[in-house]
C-alpha cells in the first residue's frame, strides 16, 4: 500500500529529518517516490520510478530534495504499485491546472471502478492508473461545481466535499488523498487513517499529516479516520490549522 | 461610520489601486487609519489618527504604504469618531499573539458593554475601545476553545467563539480576523462585499464593509438575514474556503 506525508506552514519549509524518516517507515513501498512543492504560486514535481529506500539507504536524490525543497506546502508519496505500470509517469504527485491554480495530487488507496472514467477534459498525458482518474474526475467536478451558476458564494470546501462524495458513490474504493494548490490542502481519508502532528519537538514545524500508522515520531499524533457509520473524512488545512473538517 | 478592508491573495501583492479607492470611499470617517499586514513571519501594522482623506486627496503616508505594503493579506480600516479615542494607538488593525501566529483584528461593531470585559490572559491590549476587548474576548475564548478540544477546526473554533461573545454581549459586530494564511470574516450587522479578480500574477480576493462598490465590477455581496445569528467565512489565497450561519 503507498504511503502519503505532508508538510504544511505558514511560510517556506523544509524537510530534511521528516521526508528521509517518511521513506525510511515507508520503506516496503517498492515502486517509485514524488516530492511536490510550490515555488511563488507555481506547482513543482520531482519524481522517480525507483525505490526511495533501498539497502539501509535513503535515495541520493531523495536525500538531497529533502533538504532543499522549500516551500509552504510539501507532499511526498511512495508509491506500492496497485494499478498502472511502474515507471516514473505514474509516479505521484500528479499536477493539473484547473480553477485558476496549480494543484498537486497524491493517492493512497485501491480504487479498480474508477479506472473506467473518461474524462471530457485533458487527461494526465501516459498516466493509466486509478489515481490517475480520481484526480482528472476530481478536478471535472470541482471545476463544474465552480463554474455552475446560480452560487451565490461558491466555497472551496464545498466544491471539493461534493466531488468526493460523487466520487465515492459512482466509483466506490479506497481513497486516502491529499489534494493541495499551494495555500490550501485537502486531505481525505474512507480508509486506513491520517496521523497529524503540530508542533513537534523532534521534526520541523509546521503541521505534518501522513498515512503511516505511528506517525513519523514518538510524539503525540493525532489518529484521525472516518467514524463507522459514515462514508469519509474531509479535512482543509491552511498553514499550521486544520480549518475545517466534515464527515461526508 | 467606521469602515474595513481586506485583501487576500495567494502571492504578495501590493493593493496600490484598492486601498486609496477605500480611502475616498470611506472619506466620511475622519478619525484615523489603519493597515496591517504580513511580512516574513511578522505582522506589521501602521496607523495615524489624522484623517485618511483631506482635502480631494488620500493623505499622503496612507498612500504611499499602499504602494509599498505587499503581502499575502492585508487589512485595513478607517475610523469613525464614535470609534474611541484620537490617538493612534486607538485605531484598528490590532495585533495579537496567540495559536503559534500573530493575529490582525479590524472590527466595526455596536457594542458598548464589551468595554467593561477584563481579560485575563496575556499580552493585554493597552488600548481603552471596544475593538480592542472584543479582540480579547475573542482569544481568550479561542484558546479556552483550543485547550479543551487542541485539534478542533480553527473554523468551529471561532464560530464557538463567536456564538459565546454574542451570548454574553449581545451586539452587532463585524469584523476580520487574519493570520499570515487565513482570514475570517464575521458579520451580523453590516453588508459585506466581495470580488474575487483576475491579476497578471494571479487572482486576488477583495472584501469590504464599504457601501459603494470600489471598482464597476460586479461584486458579491453578504447580507446577515435578519433571522440568522451572522455570517461566517474563511478565506485563504483568492479563494472563499467555506461560508455559513454560525
Amino acid at each position: 500500500m503507498c504511503d502519503l506525508f505532508v508538510l504544511s506552514a505558514g511560510k517556506n519549509y523544509s524537510a530534511p529529518k521528516s521526508l528521509p524518516l517518511f521513506a525510511r517507515q515507508a520503506s516496503k513501498n517498492l515502486d517509485g517516490w514524488g516530492i511536490g512543492y510550490f515555488k511563488k504560486y507555481n506547482a513543482y514535481v520531482e519524481k522517480s520510478a525507483e525505490q526511495a529506500y533501498v539497502a539501509d539507504r535513503i535515495h541520493d536524490a531523495f536525500q538531497r530534495l529533502a533538504r532543499v525543497v522549500n516551500s509552504r506546502v510539501i507532499l511526498c508519496h511512495v508509491r506500492l504499485q496497485t494499478s498502472g505500470p511502474v515507471d516514473e509517469c505514474h509516479a505521484h504527485p500528479f499536477s493539473l491546472e484547473f480553477a485558476g491554480h496549480n494543484w498537486l495530487f497524491a493517492h493512497n488507496g485501491r480504487a479498480p471502478a474508477v479506472e473506467a472514467y473518461r474524462t471530457s477534459g485533458s487527461p494526465i498525458e501516459g498516466a493509466q492508473s486509478d489515481s490517475a482518474r480520481t484526480f482528472e474526475f476530481l478536478r471535472d467536478r470541482i471545476s463544474s461545481y465552480l463554474h455552475s451558476p446560480p452560487r451565490i458564494l461558491p466555497t472551496l470546501f464545498e466544491a471539493i466535499r461534493q466531488s468526493t462524495a460523487q466520487l465515492i458513490e459512482e466509483y466506490p474504493g479506497d481513497y486516502n488523498y491529499l489534494l493541495t494548490n499551494g495555500w490550501v490542502l485537502f486531505a481525505f481519508t474512507n480508509h486506513r487513517q491520517f496521523l497529524i502532528l503540530k508542533r513537534s519537538k523532534k521534526l520541523e514545524g509546521g503541521l505534518m499529516l501522513t498515512t503511516l500508522a505511528r506517525g513519523l515520531s514518538d510524539e503525540r499524533w493525532l489518529r484521525l479516520a472516518k467514524s463507522t457509520n459514515k462514508r469519509g473524512l474531509l479535512l482543509m488545512i491552511s498553514g499550521t490549522d486544520v480549518i475545517f473538517r466534515q464527515a461526508l | 461610520m467606521c469602515d474595513i478592508f481586506a485583501l487576500s491573495a495567494g502571492y504578495n501583492y501590493t493593493a496600490q489601486h484598492y486601498l486609496p479607492v477605500f480611502a475616498e470611499k470611506a472619506r466620511e470617517n475622519m478619525s484615523g487609519w489603519g493597515i496591517g499586514f504580513f511580512r516574513d513571519g511578522q505582522t506589521l501594522v501602521e496607523k495615524s489618527s489624522e484623517q485618511v482623506f483631506i482635502g480631494d486627496q488620500v493623505h499622503e503616508s496612507f498612500q504611499r504604504l499602499a504602494r509599498v505594503i505587499d503581502s499575502r493579506i492585508i487589512v485595513s480600516h478607517i475610523s469613525c469618531p464614535r470609534s474611541g479615542g484620537r490617538h493612534s494607538a486607538h485605531n484598528n488593525p490590532f495585533a495579537l499573539s496567540f495559536l503559534d501566529h500573530i493575529w490582525l483584528f479590524v472590527n466595526v461593531s455596536k457594542r458598548k458593554e464589551i468595554g467593561e470585559y477584563q481579560t485575563a490572559n496575556e499580552p493585554r491590549l493597552e488600548s481603552d475601545v471596544y475593538a480592542a476587548r472584543i479582540f480579547e474576548y475573542l482569544r481568550d475564548q479561542i484558546l479556552d476553545q483550543v485547550e479543551k478540544y487542541p485539534y478542533a477546526s480553527l473554523y468551529g473554533t471561532l464560530r464557538e467563539s463567536i456564538r459565546h461573545l454574542l451570548s454574553d454581549y449581545p451586539g452587532l459586530y463585524t469584523f476580520f480576523l487574519a493570520n499570515e494564511s487565513v482570514l475570517f470574516g464575521f458579520s451580523n450587522y453590516r453588508r459585506l462585499q466581495l470580488l474575487k479578480k483576475t491579476e497578471s500574477l494571479g487572482d486576488i480576493l477583495l472584501i469590504t464593509s464599504v457601501r459603494e462598490r470600489l471598482s464597476p465590477e460586479e461584486w458579491l455581496t453578504i447580507n446577515p438575514d435578519v433571522n440568522s445569528p451572522g455570517k461566517l467565512l474563511a478565506v485563504a489565497g483568492p479563494d472563499v474556503l467555506h461560508y455559513g450561519d454560525i
